[in-house]
């Protein structure tokens, strides 16, 4: 999420309005409040909206949504003669270069700040951290054109921004911070990225650092923005949203020639959308012209056009309008979701429980019944827990999670006896006897199927009463079993019987091992069954929805 | 306060005749012993009907040395007998009595050395001493010497003497039933009919029970199973799925483009395992490539296939959810689903790795973004929270998104959870012709709420006395 600095003052003067009128009303075109300061306040903006980033842009859609200036913002650009190349040999590098030059800068500190954010704040948002955009800016008057952006041997050297030394584009990536942090975009290519002017002086090495010439200072009035990535459209967007929030701040905005292309433009894009699909998928009725002029309010151009289109403009700024629903979501902002009426559908549907929590459901009955207090443990665990302090061996289809956040969280369950002891440790100081079960889902091979199991620890708990306990639960789900002899290494052996249910293993039962006892910590011995639900009635076929 | 026990009235009724005893003769009289003829009479007293006062006597006991001294005298009276005019050190020196006796003597004054010489003192006597060793007084001031010699020790006896007041008395004549009490009624006292003869023990009704735990259901399943039913009652079908989930479904038909954030290693769980893509996935990638053949642009770039066959630990019931409507595109679906969900997040107090999340849906022809705010708000008003109110949003899925807040009285306005209607590349491909209203809370959120829980954990790691404390009914107000 992008959290955006606003200064009052610079916001007010862009806006024209109090900062009172706009902290009310910002919530309501998409965003959070977090912190408000004396001198400014800090509004977070959702990630689609990369043109609210600074405050140039909050003041302009606030203009709109304010009713001070309404319908689309245009910009007007002229060639600047200035001309860039693309080295063919980027193809596979970085292919798409984006540029602009911004005239007649007049920084201040707040100014030069907000770019410097809007500059980052792309970088996370479009950039996917530089790697799809990145964006440099250089003050045009300490360079020549034309300017080239070429594929460099890795040994060129030049003086890196906050550098007095020079270094090879190597070293940069070893030793200067920016460099250690974006190494891993480029340091696979036998070439790098570079922008040099006509005197072969280095402008940028993108995506990673600029050079220390052309270093943007508050005495800077004229700006060469290089904008360079892997995607042309999400580099387009980038150059847009900064060229126009300059635009916004009092700058002029010229084209650069870039392959025999004049860019940007910064002309809109147009749509023509229904005005009924907008109606039928809002919930409210909408003519034309209100339509459009709801647009107009968020900063689109619109003209009705007949009985049910609207010609819309859409700024060049606007990356998230991918589809003329992301239009209507506008319409409704700007009419108010307090103001649409909200009444559920009238679909006639009845209400059907899944089967497995309706068998989840008659679990806890039995369990309760028994005396068993419901526990909910984690689904993820680990190794140790599930397997080798359960003196079991570990499960072929156990599934590991790549990247864990520690060693307790490696293993999504396979079983929940083993969770169950854990939380017997985790009480050992609160009084007995406890009696504990859970009904939940463990994975095993990609599949999610649902088990249960119940522990009983007091002075007496032993293999009659995990017995008993077991046989209860097993004949309330009618559950027809026989017992076989057990091998599960977690219980003592000669009191654990194995639950077969048609032919196959559907859970065991018996007093847990003194072994496993100690491994667990456990003072007192322990009573213990699970069951596997699949074996009962009417579980056939409700498993393997995925 | 509670009825006499019938032990009370016993001993009242003896006290009646006796007016004034001490408690072993009572005892005697009771058939009990004097210890628990005091605990009757306390509780007697505890009710103004008698009054017991306790007396503490003390009384001497000899020692070994002191039974040998009662017998042959006490030393000093032995050595003072052998000395007459004329007797030198030398002359009792062997005596036997020497060693205890002539300190005594010396240190009562009643010998004096004279040179060699042993010289009676004038009125010379033992006598008080003796007399002191046979009858020991506590107000005697030999019997103290004599007991500092440990000759007698002192022993202390209690000794209660209990006697009826006016209220005693009174309740004694108004009649007592001095019939035999029974505790525990026997099966054979039932069947007999004996049961109509019996003094039923009453019980003191106002002292605190012993804790019985029943077994119950987890609080924090309770909650679930509250909203599970206020869907049921609104007519949503419920859906079960897997905790694994391809990438595809729980991302690409989703429209979420495979360079999001949220699909990278440091957000999701991934795991080694692959599934095979499902049939017309190419529809999709056409969809994130292009927008297919809707007013989308589609993300464009790439999309790989490798990327959607990628299992991970769900991020979100949706990929359940959206699986049934691509399986039942047939309208109407009122759908919902409860389930864990996984996200990478380092767990403390308020972040879990892993937590339940409600995720709804309906399916209709001509359903509207209005609709979704309307069964929000039902939705939110049946689980106890009036104020509800609505604000924009963004999901990459859906469009137009929105947050629903709810305002609970002492914290103001929460942010309960996120909903929209998806997106036309999300339902296209899949063959949804209809709008799809969804919505998804996070049920934990609520839960803490409720329970007035700090710490998240302790939903997953409950501590065994707060789920025995925690009671079934619980009363809220503004749905907390």
């Amino acid at each position: 999420m992008a959290v955006i600095t606003l200064p009052y003052k610079y916001l007010e003067r862009l806006t024209r309005t109090d900062r009172k009128t706009i902290l009310d009303k910002v919530a309501f075109i998409g965003s959070d409040v977090e912190r408000i300061e004396e001198d400014h306040a800090d509004v977070e903006f959702f990630p689609d909206r990369p043109d609210l980033f600074s405050p140039e842009g909050v003041a302009r859609a606030m203009r709109g949504y304010l009713g001070i200036e309404t319908g689309l913002p245009v910009y007007s650009v002229k060639p600047s003669g200035i001309s860039l190349t693309i080295d063919p040999k980027l193809a596979d590098i970085r292919p798409v270069l984006g540029a602009a030059v911004i005239r007649g800068v007049d920084f201040d500190d707040e100014s030069i700040m907000s770019i410097m954010s809007l500059q980052e704040s792309l970088h996370w948002a479009v950039g996917r951290g530089r790697s799809k955009v990145a964006i440099g800016i250089h003050d045009l008057d300490t360079v020549t054109q034309p300017f080239h952006y070429i594929a460099s041997p890795r040994s060129r050297k030049f003086i890196p921004l906050d550098y007095t030394e020079g270094m090879t584009m190597d070293e940069i990536l070893e030793k200067h911070p920016k460099g250690r942090d974006y190494a891993k975009i480029v340091k696979d290519f036998t070439l790098f990225p570079l922008i040099v002017d006509s005197h072969d002086h280095v402008l940028s090495f993108p995506p990673i650092i600029n050079g220390e010439r052309t270093r943007v200072t508050i005495d800077t009035k004229n700006i060469l923005l290089d904008t360079t990535g892997t995607d042309q459209r999400a580099v387009s967007v980038a150059v847009n949203i900064i060229c126009t929030a300059m635009a916004e701040a009092g700058a002029s905005i010229e084209s650069v020639e870039i392959g025999g292309v004049q860019t940007p433009t910064l002309a809109p894009v147009e749509r023509i959308v229904s005005v009924q699909e907008c109606s039928r998928l809002l919930g409210i009725d909408l003519t034309p012209a209100t339509m459009a002029s709801l647009l107009e309010k968020m900063r689109f151009g619109a003209r009705p056009s007949g009985d049910d289109r609207v010609n819309v403009q859409v700024p060049c700024y606007r990356a998230d309008i991918m589809h003329d629903w992301d239009l209507f979501e506008d319409v409704a902002i700007a009419y108010g979701y307090d103001k649409i009426q909200d009444l559920p559908p009238d679909t006639f549907t009845v209400g059907k429980p899944h089967p497995v929590q309706v068998r989840a459901a008659l679990v806890r009955e039995a369990f309760c019944g028994l005396g068993y207090l419901e526990v909910m443990p984690f689904t993820l665990t680990s190794g140790d827990v599930l397997y080798k302090k359960m003196q079991r061996m570990d499960c072929p289809g156990a599934l590991h999670v790549m990247h864990p956040i520690s060693i307790e969280n490696t293993v999504v369950r396979t079983d929940l006896l083993p969770l169950l002891l854990e939380f017997l440790t985790m009480n050992r100081h609160r009084e007995l006897p406890q009696r504990l079960f859970t009904v939940g889902d463990v994975v095993n091979s990609c599949l999610t199927y649902q088990q249960a199991a119940g522990v009983s620890t007091h002075r007496d708990a032993d293999f009659s009463e995990a017995y008993a306990s077991a046989d209860a639960v097993l004949h309330e789900l009618s559950l027809g079993y026989t017992v076989k002899e057990s091998a599960d290494p977690a219980f003592i052996d000669g009191r654990r019987g194995d639950i077969i249910v048609a032919g196959k293993k559907a859970g065991v039962f018996g007093e847990i091992h003194p072994a496993v006892l100690n491994a667990f910590d456990l003072d007192h011995s322990v009573a213990a069954f699970e069951i596997d639900l699949r074996s009962v009635w009417g579980s056939a076929g409700i498993q393997d929805i995925p | 306060m509670a009825e006499l026990t019938q032990n009370e009235k016993r001993l009242l009724a003896t006290l009646e005749k006796e007016k004034k005893a001490d408690a072993p003769h009572l005892a005697g009289l009771l058939d009990a012993t004097p210890e628990a003829v005091v605990q009757w009479a306390h509780l007697a007293q505890d009710r103004g009907l008698a009054t017991v006062e306790r007396v503490v006597a003390k009384e001497f006991a000899y020692t070994g040395e002191g039974k040998v001294y009662l017998k042959e005298g006490l030393p000093e009276t032995q050595l003072l007998e052998k000395i007459g005019p004329g007797t030198t050190l030398a002359d009792i020196q062997k005596l036997e009595s020497f060693r205890i006796g002539f300190g005594q003597l010396r240190k009562k004054g009643l010998v004096k050395v004279e040179g060699t010489s042993i010289v009676k003192t004038t009125g010379a006597s033992t006598e008080a001493y003796e007399y002191a060793l046979k009858n020991p007084s506590a107000t005697d001031t030999a019997t103290t010497d004599i007991v500092k010699r440990g000759l007698l020790s002192e022993v202390e006896t209690v000794r209660y003497i209990i006697w009826i007041t006016p209220e005693g008395l009174a309740s004694v004549q108004e009649g007592l039933d001095l019939r035999k009490e029974t505790g525990t009624l026997t099966r054979e006292q039932i069947i007999s009919g004996e049961w109509k003869d019996l003094n039923l023990r009453k019980y003191d009704v106002t002292k605190l029970p012993k804790k019985a735990y029943p077994g119950k259901v987890h609080p924090y399943q309770r909650i679930i199973a509250e909203m599970r039913e206020i869907l049921l009652e609104m007519g949503f079908e419920e859906l079960y799925g897997g905790i694994v989930q391809q990438s595809f479904w729980n991302f690409d038909a989703l429209f979420q483009p495979q360079d999001h954030p949220a699909r990278e290693m440091q957000d999701t769980f991934y795991l080694r395992e692959t599934l095979p893509l499902p049939e017309g996935y190419e529809k999709v990638k056409a969809m994130h490539i292009s927008g297919g053949n809707t007013s989308s642009t589609g993300w464009g770039g790439v999309w790989k296939e490798e990327k959607a066959e990628q299992c991970v630990l769900r991020t979100h019931t949706t990929s359940v959810s959206i699986q049934h409507l691509a399986n039942n595109p047939n309208p109407p679906i009122k759908a919902f689903c409860i389930g864990r969900v996984y996200r990478r997040e380092t767990i403390d107090t308020t972040h879990l790795a892993e937590f339940e999340q409600l995720e709804g849906v309906v399916m209709d022809e001509g359903v509207t973004f209005g609709n979704l705010l309307g069964i929000l708000r039902e939705f939110y008003h049946r689980m106890g929270f009036t104020g509800v109110r609505f604000k924009p949003s963004y999901y990459p899925y859906t469009e137009p998104s929105l947050d629903a807040e709810v305002y609970v009285e002492g914290l103001g306005w929460i942010e309960m959870g996120g909903a929209g209607v998806f997106r036309e590349e999300v339902t296209a491909p899949l063959g949804i012709n209809y709008p799809v209203l969804a919505w998804g809370l996070g049920v934990s959120r609520i839960a803490m709420l409720r329970l007035g829980l700090k710490d998240l954990r302790y939903l997953h790691q409950s501590d065994i006395a707060f789920l025995r404390e925690t009671p079934i009914l619980r009363i809220t107000k503004d749905g907390v």
